[in-house]
């Protein structure tokens, strides 16, 4: 109750102020805040067109007893993504995607599909508000409605790049960690004349599951929010400014229309800023953050099976200094481990997913363990729906942030720090998170991690001026989680992470590419199983690694145009545990992938 | 400044809205219960070797371990062979989760005798504690007793082998371990000279306790439970029927014909090895407030299942023992 008259009050204050400004500083214009507004009448074909062939082969000591496990297979696709663009006026624009799609060996229409792959309307009403229906990608927060990136990369090698492509592509993974939803979408925003400077505005609702009419009601997703930005104080075109954002996020189950009787209904209230505080030629000085609290309530019928509220505080500062193209960023965090957010809490990766090869191996069929060859290539292993849990995880690939920075139960200060760009000999990136939990699992005595990011690229084509590109690219993450305690409690697993990559490009558009990718993950760990929400039910068994995993890839790609490629790879995946185990195997493939936006 | 100010307000309330939380607690099961080694830090011991439960008296088991885990103390009657089970998930055994007041899980009822006490932890096999208990008084059971077969019951019992397919082992017997004290009435025969299904029953008369009807503890028939044990072979053919006869004309004896009589719906198929607690409220039968203060016999038949009998038929049989009349629940074991 505390948090939500919490929030009540803040979103009474934030609701006068903006009020008592539009009553003097609103010019009166209202002005669309869509970045492609519509175009001229006319229709437009655009889509992609993909051939896909894979043969696979696999290997180990695993498979010396076992004969059930087929050696070696060929797959592939091809499809055809054929979007129809049309905008009937000014004012109204709609969109389809039709996509056939063949699998590899599928003759006179067996294995052949035609689906609708994306629908939407979006128009403005009345020269001021636009409106979307249908399809739409959605991102608010970090902690309100986010899609945060897969674990297992750093600044991953180009070579990974057009598997991990067609991954992004099928399940909608566009820039911006954007997820996507079937629903609707109105925005609009506001000038005004003093002080702020413009306010958008922004409300949307999406069906995220539909009932089974037995056990589950029909999901809903629905929220919005209020940006405004302040004008420079004084007009210093250097003066202090601040972007202050009201988010809102409601995820419910709709007992009352489909009769169920038990559902959930999950709040995400949050305020986030960006202000200014100093600046000059020399430095800028940001105050950035956001902080807000979530409730999470299960009922059947009246009676609350479940309910839980907590909050997250994410205070940073951000410090640029422009001639030195440097940037740097500090933060200290507090995510409650009762901080529960569907939209941005839900993983890319499902761990519970079966995979489309090779799902179990060895003489007792056990499932084989997620790997790097699966995590860059099987796209079943993928999703973009929201999990009214948090989903299982890998402590090797990700124990630090296993969903994304709105984690919960982290305490912390985290930091980075960023230089150059794409154009300059080195560009470089660092982060560092140093947290521990705020409440124990399974004891009092609190898991205290380590995160270090590094990612740089080396642009030596820039460095020896070369006209073709000569680019190294290298990514490293260190992992380190420790816990105290009696010797049952004691926890230490550290997990290092290597991405290393080249591009060689011999002659326009044809590049010689080649990466690897290394886990090596070593010590103890408890994975708690959960069964609903964030509620850990038990610790099945002790998490053990000792593991060395590589995946290599080495190959050809051509580029005809920006959009269209050809890529010829050859990949391995060497996953070792420990010395000489029975488990160990290999991975193969070559690829033969054909790309072509138009 | 006021764009400052109300930014600030907002950072304040934002940042510190929802930070008091329950960090005492840790989520999930204890890892040291979970995983932990186990170890005995006080071993099975109990607040009396001597207990008379009919004087209301009961026994108190102690242990303590380092961890949380199943337990399971197991009582023994050495010479009832009854049993009582008392279990749990706790670290320490005391008073409040191991208190036996003299009741039975594995029929029959404890009797004045010794019995042996163990203590597992089935996830630790080699661990186990024991000691003795001796049982100076067993525990006296609630209810209005109508007929245990202690005594002979007489002329109470009213046999009727119309069919002479009773055996001679039908009647009052003390040959296994009777579900309570030391006799049983057994029902045996074969459906061979009549086949009918029917092969024999008795009918009990209220005057066994010395009443002309049978003695209720309450006349609200959802409130009023009969119980009874029976005792069964495990053989596939044999059916057990109860009936409940109400004296529909006041005469204070049963006639068979005039009064009425009730049954519960289905019967008692019987498929059970040993003794088992058969028990139903008496408004499950049917009856009304007035027709259970009136019960005037209680009838048991043996009925031969033929669809099922092979050709010739095999003889069927089972016991019965300890009928008695509850208010509110069942018989608490």
């Amino acid at each position: 109750m505390k948090q939500n008259s919490t929030t009540l009050l803040a979103i009474t204050l934030l609701w006068l102020f903006s009020a008592s400004a539009s009553l003097w500083a609103q010019d009166g214009s209202a002005l669309p805040t869509e970045k492609e507004k519509p175009a001229k009448s006319g229709v437009q074909f655009n889509g992609l067109g993909r051939t896909l062939l894979q043969n696979t082969d696999i290997d180990g000591n695993i498979l010396e007893a076992d004969t059930g496990t087929i050696r070696r297979f060929t797959d592939g696709e091809f499809l055809l993504d054929m979007q129809m663009n049309a905008t009937p006026n000014d004012k109204t624009e709609v969109q389809t995607i039709l996509r056939l799609r063949n699998e590899f060996g599928g003759f006179f229409g067996a294995g052949m599909t035609v689906e609708v792959r994306e629908l939407w309307a979006r128009g403005i009403i009345a020269d001021a508000i636009e409106y979307h229906i249908g399809d739409m990608d959605m991102v608010m927060t970090p902690y309100t409605f986010y899609n945060f990136d897969e674990e297992g990369q750093i600044n991953e090698a180009a070579a990974f790049m057009p598997l991990r492509e067609v991954i992004h592509y099928e399940q909608f993974y566009h820039a911006g960690n954007t997820r996507r939803v079937q629903g609707a979408k109105l925005n609009f925003g506001l000038n005004f004349a003093n002080v702020l400077r413009d306010a958008e505005f922004m409300a949307f609702i999406a069906r995220v599951r539909g009932t089974d009419f037995f056990t589950a009601p029909s999901r809903y997703t629905s929220g919005g929010s209020a940006i405004f930005k302040t004008r420079n104080l004084n007009g210093d075109p250097k003066g202090m400014n601040a972007t202050v954002g009201l988010n809102y996020v409601y995820t419910f189950d709709d007992r009352q229309v489909t009769g169920l009787n038990t559902g959930m209904a999950n709040q995400v209230i949050t305020g986030n800023w960006k202000a200014q505080l100093l600046a000059n030629d020399d430095y800028t000085v940001q105050f950035v953050g956001e902080s807000g609290a979530s409730s999470i309530v299960n009922r059947n019928d009246s009676v609350t099976l479940f309910s839980a509220e907590d909050g997250f505080a994410d205070l940073g500062l951000k410090l640029t200094l422009p001639k030195h193209k440097l940037t740097f960023t500090g933060a200290f965090i507090d995510v409650g481990p009762d901080f529960f957010s569907i939209a941005a809490q839900s993983r890319r990766i499902d761990l519970s997913a079966e995979k489309t090869y090779y799902d179990r191996l060895g003489t007792e069929q056990s499932v084989r363990q997620m790997s790097f060859f699966d995590m860059t290539r099987d796209r079943a292993l993928y999703t973009f729906e929201l999990s009214d849990r948090l989903m299982p995880y890998d402590p090797r690939f990700s124990n630090v942030l296993p969903y994304g920075t709105a984690t919960p139960n982290r305490r912390g200060l985290r930091l980075g720090a960023e230089r150059g760009s794409s154009e300059e000999v080195i560009e470089a990136r660092f982060d560092a998170l140093i947290a521990s939990e705020i409440r124990g699992q399974g004891t009092n005595e609190l898991k205290a991690f380590t995160l270090l990011r590094a990612a740089t690229n080396l642009n030596l084509h820039q460095y020896f001026d070369f006209s073709r590109k000569l680019r190294f690219t290298l990514g490293y993450q260190f992992e380190d989680t420790e816990r105290g305690g009696e010797p049952v409690e004691q926890i230490n697993l550290t997990s290092n992470l290597f991405d290393l990559g080249v591009e060689v490009e011999l002659f326009s558009g044809f590049e010689l590419i080649a990466g690897s990718k290394t886990l090596v993950s070593k010590g103890n760990e408890y994975v708690p199983r959960i069964d609903e929400f964030n509620v850990v039910r038990d610790f099945p068994r002790v998490f053990t690694a000792d593991d060395r995993e590589q995946l290599f890839a080495t190959g050809i790609k051509y580029t005809f145009k920006e959009g269209v490629y050809l890529t010829i790879q050859y990949h391995r995946l060497a996953s070792q545990k420990g010395e000489n185990n029975p488990n160990d195997f290999n991975l193969n493939q070559v690829f033969v992938l054909y790309t072509m936006s138009f | 400044m006021k764009y400052v100010l109300s930014t600030a307000l907002i950072i304040i309330f934002f940042a510190f809205g929802g930070c008091k939380r329950d960090t005492e607690l840790f989520d999930g099961p204890s890892l040291i219960d979970r995983f932990g080694d186990f170890d005995v830090l006080e071993g099975l011991s109990a607040n009396r070797e001597t207990v008379s439960f009919s004087e209301g008296e009961t026994v108190q088991f102690a242990a303590e371990f380092n961890k949380n885990v199943d337990w399971i103390i197991e009582i023994t009657g050495q010479t009832s062979g009854a049993v009582k089970r008392i279990t749990g998930f706790d670290r320490i055994i005391e008073a409040s989760n191991a208190t036996w007041n003299g009741g039975t899980t594995d029929l029959p009822f404890f009797r004045e005798e010794n019995c042996s006490v163990t203590l597992r932890v089935p996830e630790e096999p080699e661990f186990l504690g024991e000691l003795e208990i001796t049982i100076t008084s067993p525990k006296q059971y609630e209810g209005s007793l109508f007929i245990d077969f202690e005594t002979d019951p007489g002329a109470a019992i009213e046999l009727g082998n119309f069919e002479f397919e009773f055996s001679p082992q039908t009647g009052r017997r003390n040959d296994i371990q009777a579900a309570q004290g030391e006799f049983y009435y057994l029902l045996e025969g074969t459906d061979n000279v009549v086949p009918n299904f029917f092969v024999g029953l008795i009918n009990i008369s209220p005057s066994v306790t010395g009443n002309t009807y049978a003695p209720v503890p309450t006349n609200v028939p959802s409130q009023l439970h009969f119980n009874c044990f029976l005792w069964h072979d495990a053989g596939p053919h044999c059916i057990a029927v109860i009936q409940f006869a109400y004296d529909s004309n006041n005469s204070g004896s049963f006639e068979d014909g005039v009064d009425q009589v009730f049954q519960i719906e289905g019967d008692y198929p019987l498929n059970h090895n040993g003794w088992r607690h058969i028990h139903h409220t008496m408004a499950d039968v049917g009856m009304n407030a007035e027709q259970v203060e009136q019960i005037v016999a209680i009838r048991v038949l043996l009925i031969s299942n033929n669809n099922t009998q092979p050709n010739p038929p095999v003889a069927v049989r089972f016991g019965i023992d300890y009928l008695t009349f509850t208010q509110g629940a069942k018989l608490q074991l």
